[in-house]
């Protein structure tokens, strides 16, 4: 009420502020409200797809089924943990063997959100952290396997903090776009990775020299599976890393000043600086840190279910983990528990779309495991814009409530 | 004043002296120095190549205490490269030599360019407008799609490169709903635009074809052949043959290309529509000021942008090396590569023509190399993304994107 | 009806933005072939006007005639094709195209399909010669002075072939040679029939340019008087107004040591303009010390660098007895400086921050609110709740996001963790802009008590009021220099001289 002139609309702070201000404001515009709202709007679009191109409603819907109880997620309606008796326990432990590098790589995109920056880097970071752990997991073979696993990981997250914050230099002291870096770092470091294990490549295994494919890493050095019987890729207790991440990512934002920081930068680099914060600095570290999320995914596939890497290996983990850990994040609007439940909605939806469709009697499950692609694009693309959300979500309210001096309330909220 | 530094004031050695001169000395002579070791000259000695490129990095350091720094690391970086390239092709036997160096070289960097100079151009007249176009992956890969798909159902390539063009375009459309008028986050939607191009060019790949190869007697683009020149000769020698075998059988989309570069570029700078255009990404208020409809100009240059990409898609399925079929997601980061050159090209058509060249021809090399081993052509692929890193970085001299690139405008 | 002498009317204007009328009932009329100076201070509705001419709002009430046709514009496309052009305080011009480029954009010449360049420069080059710019059609926008930048701006206007010229503070941005040169070019398109509205707040130009004059304040019209009957001294009163001034009641300073020490001090901004052309002056314990001045002559760069936001050219600064001439912001923080900067949502607040977490942006690092890396919300929480009841923040608990505050709270919040952390010194930048009566007065008499406390307080508004009722001291900032200081009684009308550089003038 009290402002001269134009107070900005909720639209235009959105406009002008930061990534990480927009998405803040999308929070609180929506709260948990809007991502449901959009993973139901990029469902119901992919279910018009399906029955569009299979003229049957009916046939879409299976299809939904089919990818449901694929997740394993219908588990809980009837909970029994042998794995190799119920194919709902087992699913549900793929899915969420599926989950873990999920969660962290959406917790490598959302950390950098927070502090302002884009990591589409995710990828390549994960390549690293996975290159990492194979040479190191081969190579140290024989190692009390505690420490062994431990080198493993605590070396490949190091190694891919490290190569993410190059992206994070370059920013900070040249004013490089992210976002550029990080695609020219993802490829960097797949082509490294392909010569690595390539034919005549230093990691390329021993015995068979025409396969372009890495060792198996030493049996000392995998982790455990504790669902699911031992090396028939049961869930390894990297989960549990996963959600320890979870919480580091939740202590490390809510509870240091590193995080507070970062959050402060992320949000208002003017302020930021005008309290007395490194804004360089922070935007280096934020990515490094970004960055080792990122590379603690890889090494826990690496370890856990892949233990080697073979060059063009189409499979999901090696080609788009980073690039879901985006949608993972957005979805679950760049908090912990957000990216959790995010990641295990992807998880659940690949997996469960990719294999659990295997014995699909409606459609052909090659072509539902593209749905994954087009629901994770749609939600991409409805979550990306927050004016359409706002406007939505505020004309509801608009409906609802009609009190009077509604433009000054409005310009007070986004003041 | 006397003696020798008075003898150097004449104006020969003054020109000499020109830090600009020096500088393009120095790359000069390190693309010398790797030339020297590959046919035809073929020195087997590693010294020329060594000499050579210490010359040319001296040149560049020299330039770089001469304030002219850009140019100057450009020298140091090509003389080092010289060196490198002139150790590693004198140490190989002069046979696969031969084989690497050929003109068919030239023929594989302009056939791997191609796709990139569209998807370049494209993502040249999006960002000149002011809207970044990060789809131009998903884009590219819908034309590889559809475009096969039009060329299979219609018969004919023609029919292929309108329903490339015309699913590019639309796709380019719903994207720019989303970054013009409801304002999104352009990185975010162009991420979903790529996510959402390989669900549903997978998708539908499989609906239609049922999982099985796209029959391969679908019409394919044509290639033009030069009158007089031999596309194949049987025991090629001499110029002729050389050219004949370059540029004597190329497709009809890279000739293509070509001429989309001087076409965009007489767009871009010399007509009315493209003054527009970069002011709308320069400056969109003062566009808008004087009655330039901004938002009009950015829809357009992003459909354009979206025809460009998916005609560079539908290369990679319809051109020579793709025969014809779909691969899933097979354009593998290809609209990455063309962002990248555009931006190494420094928002130019000619600088993303000469980048998406070079990407082209590191493509090239990587797969001749393989007659090397097959290691070191793989590594070799890191090159184009190493020098686009530097490039962005600012060693070699900042590039400068449009000031409002990216930034959604709102009317007033 | 309309007098054929006049090219414009605009009657009854009125405009409202949520809770304050930025036009109410102005009346403007402006004679073919006269340079109309606008007058008044900031935020006195000058520019609302202005822009409501141009097309960029539209007025709630009021109508506007030119050459005696009612018009309503809708877009600046409809006013500039009615004949009106503007020059903006920021220019509307694309840096990296040529002058030709930039002032053809929009209507360009053709040959065929292709842009003309030849004629487009052509053109240019003719109209610069028969106007006198002295600007190269090829040369960038970015490569040439702000000088002739604007006049590339004029230029536009007239390839648009405007008959009503408006120039929103001209003057702002150019040097005195740049300005007379301006006021030459004035006189050959008043002369070529042009008719011209200067917007201005200094008073030496619009006497030394205008044929008539209006002033603005608040909001209406106060007088239209031509050239010959007006002085500087009149002007200056109809201005600023004879309104009560907000008196707040204040003990006699008990001055202590210095606190502040600033010894010729040479500032740029981040575009390498010399801002602050060395200034020294010392602030004590327990006074008030005020700079006045018009806005852009140097305020923000010095509260900048004394608070180590901005690189310091040259010259010392010494807080509390620590030099810190080339300091970080941090390093500012710890030598004992507290800042209210100006401008609060952009720099004083994290918006999206809560009061909690707002209150500790200088102190999160330091115990009691961390220990070793540790944040203690609960102990944030728990200062945010003795602040917000101390300072009476109202609108929210600690928890509260700090942007949905009310800007006088918002300022509150500012206010109580900078003078929490017992600073030495208090710099107060524009502490009451765009805040209702009560929080102004609370934040005055705040700034009373604190300087009872000991503290020495530097306070910089645009506002002379506020200056003239707070401080114990006060300078005059014109051009980056200090040009005056003043105890004691003090004749407003002579502070308000020399912020308008009228002495300067005078003695030149």
């Amino acid at each position: 009420m009290t402002d001269p002139g134009p107070s900005p609309s909720p639209e235009e702070a959105a406009q002008t502020g930061t990534l990480a201000t927009r998405l803040a404001l999308k929070q609180r515009a929506g709260g948990i409200v809007v991502p449901i709202v959009t993973v139901i709007f990029a469902l119901v679009m992919s279910w018009i797809i399906v029955a569009a191109t299979q003229h049957s409603a009916h046939t879409a819907l299976v299809v939904f089924k089919e990818i449901f109880d694929g997740s394993g997620l219908n588990w809980v309606f009837h909970p029994s943990t042998n794995t190799f008796t119920s194919i709902s326990a087992y699913n549900l432990s793929q899915t969420l063997l599926q989950t873990t590098p999920l969660i962290l790589t959406g917790l490598a995109v959302a950390f950098a959100f927070r502090c302002g920056m884009f990591n589409i880097g995710a990828n390549g970071q994960y390549l690293v952290g996975l290159m990492v752990a194979n040479w190191l997991g081969v190579d140290l073979a024989g190692l009390n396997p505690f420490l062994h696993i431990l080198l493993c990981i605590v070396a490949g997250t190091l190694a891919a903090a490290a190569f993410a914050g190059i992206a994070g230099v370059l920013k900070a002291t040249v004013g490089a776009h992210e976002v550029i870096t990080t695609i020219m770092l993802n490829w960097i470091a797949y082509w490294t990775a392909s010569w690595l294990v390539g034919v005549g490549g230093p990691l390329q295994n021993a015995s068979d020299p025409t396969a372009p494919i890495s060792n198996q890493v030493s049996p000392g050095a995998r982790l455990p599976d504790f669902w699911g019987k031992q090396g028939f890729s049961g869930l390894h207790i990297g989960i549990f890393l996963s959600l320890a991440a979870v919480v580091v990512f939740w202590v490390l934002l809510n509870r240091t000043t590193l995080g507070y920081e970062v959050r402060a930068v992320g949000f208002n680099p003017d302020a930021a600086a005008y309290g007395g914060i490194n804004v360089k600095k922070n935007l280096i570290r934020a990515m490094a840190i970004s960055g080792a999320f990122a590379g603690l995914a890889g090494t826990l596939d690496m370890l856990g279910g892949a233990q080697n890497y073979q060059i063009g290996q189409l499979d999901i983990p090696f080609i788009q983990v980073g690039f879901i850990g985006i949608a993972v994040a957005l979805l679950g609007r760049t908090t912990a528990v957000g990216t959790l439940i995010g990641a295990l909605f992807f998880g659940g939806l690949l997996y469960g779309s990719f294999h659990g469709l295997g014995s699909s009697s409606v459609i052909d499950p090659t072509l539902a495991s593209n749905l994954t692609y087009i629901v994770q694009g749609l939600v991409v693309l409805f979550i990306g814009a927050d004016v359409l959300i706002l406007y939505v979500w505020n004309s509801r309210k608009r409906l609802r409530r009609k009190p009077p001096g509604t433009a000054a309330k409005g310009a007070e909220a986004a003041a | 004043m006397n003696t020798w530094t008075g003898r150097l004031e004449n104006p020969l050695s003054t020109r000499l002296r020109d830090p600009g001169t020096t500088g393009a000395l120095g790359i000069l002579l390190g693309a010398f120095a790797a030339f020297l070791a590959i046919p035809p000259i073929e020195a087997r000695t590693v010294t020329w190549p060594i000499l050579v490129g210490i010359v040319a990095a001296t040149f560049g350091v020299w330039t770089v205490t001469r304030g002219r720094r850009r140019l100057g690391w450009g020298a140091v970086a090509a003389g080092l490269l010289g060196i490198g390239l002139g150790i590693l092709a004198t140490r190989s036997s002069a046979a696969n030599l031969e084989s690497a160096f050929d003109a068919t070289l030239v023929a594989q960097t302009l056939g791997f360019s191609t796709p990139l100079v569209f998807g370049a151009i494209g993502g040249m007249f999006s960002e000149r407008s002011g809207v970044v176009n990060i789809g131009l992956e998903g884009m590219m890969l819908m034309g590889a799609f559809w475009g096969v798909y039009g060329a299979d159902k219609g018969g004919t390539w023609i029919v292929g490169l309108l329903v490339a063009a015309g699913v590019g375009g639309l796709v380019a459309l719903v994207y720019a709903f989303f970054a013009i008028h409801l304002r999104a986050d352009q990185i975010v939607g162009g991420t979903a635009i790529n996510f959402l191009a390989v669900g549903i060019t997978g998708y539908f790949f499989i609906q239609l074809y049922n999982n099985n190869p796209i029959p391969n007697d679908v019409s394919l683009l044509p290639n033009l052949h030069v009158p007089g020149l031999p596309a194949n000769p049987s025991n090629p020698h001499g110029f002729v043959d050389f050219l004949g075998q370059s540029i004597g059988d190329l497709s009809v989309l890279t000739w293509a290309a070509l001429v989309l570069v001087f076409v965009a570029y007489l767009v871009v700078f010399k007509t009315p529509i493209g003054l527009r255009i970069r002011a709308c990404g320069e400056h969109p208020r003062a566009a808008d000021t004087v009655g330039i409809n901004v938002y009009a100009i950015r829809y357009g240059c992003v459909v354009l942008s979206g025809v460009l990409a998916a005609l560079g898609g539908i290369y990679l399925s319809e051109g020579p090396q793709g025969n014809g079929t779909f691969i899933f997601n097979m354009t593998n980061g290809r609209g990455f590569i063309a962002l990248a050159a555009m931006i190494f090209g420094n928002w130019r058509p000619a600088g993303a023509a000469a980048a998406a060249l070079l990407f082209g021809f590191s493509s090239a090399l990587a797969l001749k190399l393989q007659v090397y081993s097959s290691s070191a052509g793989t590594l070799f692929q890191i090159l184009p993304y190493v020098l686009t890193l530097i490039a962005v970085a600012g060693v070699i001299g900042r590039t400068i994107a449009p000031a409002a690139d990216g930034k959604p405008y709102a009317k007033q | 009806m309309a007098d054929d002498d006049l090219v414009l009317e605009m009657r009854g204007i009125r405009k409202e933005f949520p809770g304050v009328v930025a036009n109410d009932d102005v009346s403007f009329e402006v004679r073919r072939g006269e340079v109309h100076a606008l007058l008044g201070e900031n935020g006195a509705g000058k520019s609302t006007l202005m822009n409501i001419l141009y097309g960029l709002y539209r007025p709630d009430g009021g109508e506007i005639r030119l050459n005696g046709k009612a018009v309503s514009f809708s877009s600046a496309r409809e006013a500039i094709q009615a004949g009106i052009g503007m020059v903006h305080q920021h220019f509307m011009l694309i840096p990296v195209m040529t002058v030709a480029e930039n002032v053809v954009l929009g209507t360009e010449p053709r040959n065929g399909v292709l842009l003309d360049e030849a004629q487009a420069a052509r053109r240019v080059a003719e109209m610069a010669k028969t106007f006198k710019f002295a600007v190269d059609p090829e040369a960038l926008v970015q490569d040439i002075s702000v000088g002739q930048q604007q006049r590339v701006e004029i230029m536009k206007a007239l390839y648009r072939n405007a008959d009503v010229l408006i120039l929103d503070e001209p003057t702002a941005v150019l040097t005195p040679q740049e300005a007379s040169d301006l006021f030459e070019i004035l006189q050959t398109l008043q002369r070529e029939g042009l008719s011209i509205i200067f917007i201005s707040h200094k008073l030496n130009e619009v006497l030394e340019i205008a044929d008539r004059i209006t002033v603005l304040r608040r909001g209406k019209t106060i007088e239209t008087v031509p050239r010959a009957g007006a002085t500087e001294a009149s002007l200056a009163r109809a201005m600023v107004g004879r309104d009560v001034l907000l008196r707040v009641d204040k003990p006699v300073a008990q001055v202590g040591d210095v606190l502040l020490e600033v010894e010729d001090l040479h500032v740029s901004d981040d575009r390498g303009l010399e801002k602050v052309r060395g200034v020294s002056f010392d602030v004590r314990a327990g006074e008030i010390v005020g700079i006045a001045g018009v806005d852009g002559n140097g305020q923000t760069e010095l509260i900048d660098a004394l608070t180590g936001l901005q690189k310091i050219d040259s010259g010392k600064v010494v807080i509390g007895g620590t030099q810190l001439s080339h300091a970080t912001a941090k390093a500012a923080l710890d030598a004992g400086i507290g800042h209210i900067p100006e401008d609060r949502q952009r720099r004083g607040l994290v918006l999206e921050f809560s009061i909690a977490e707002n209150i500790a942006l200088h102190d999160y690092a330091k115990p009691p609110t961390a220990r070793s890396g540790w944040l203690f919300p609960g102990r944030m929480v728990q200062r945010a709740k003795t602040l917000i009841s101390e300072f009476d923040v109202r609108g929210g608990g600690p928890l509260t996001r700090a942007g949905g505050l009310s800007g006088g709270n918002q300022q509150k919040l500012v206010a109580a963790r900078e003078i929490d952390r017992d600073p030495k010194v208090l710099i107060a930048a524009q502490p009451t802009r765009g805040l209702d009566v009560g929080a102004i007065e609370y934040l005055h008499r705040r700034l009373v008590t604190e300087r009872d406390e000991g503290r020495a307080i530097l306070l910089v508004s645009l506002e002379l009021e506020e200056i003239l009722s707070l401080s114990d001291r006060i300078l005059v900032l014109y051009e980056g220099k200090i040009v005056g200081e003043h105890t004691g009684e003090i004749s407003e009308e002579a502070i308000g001289l020399e912020m308008l550089g009228g002495k300067e003038t005078a003695a030149a």
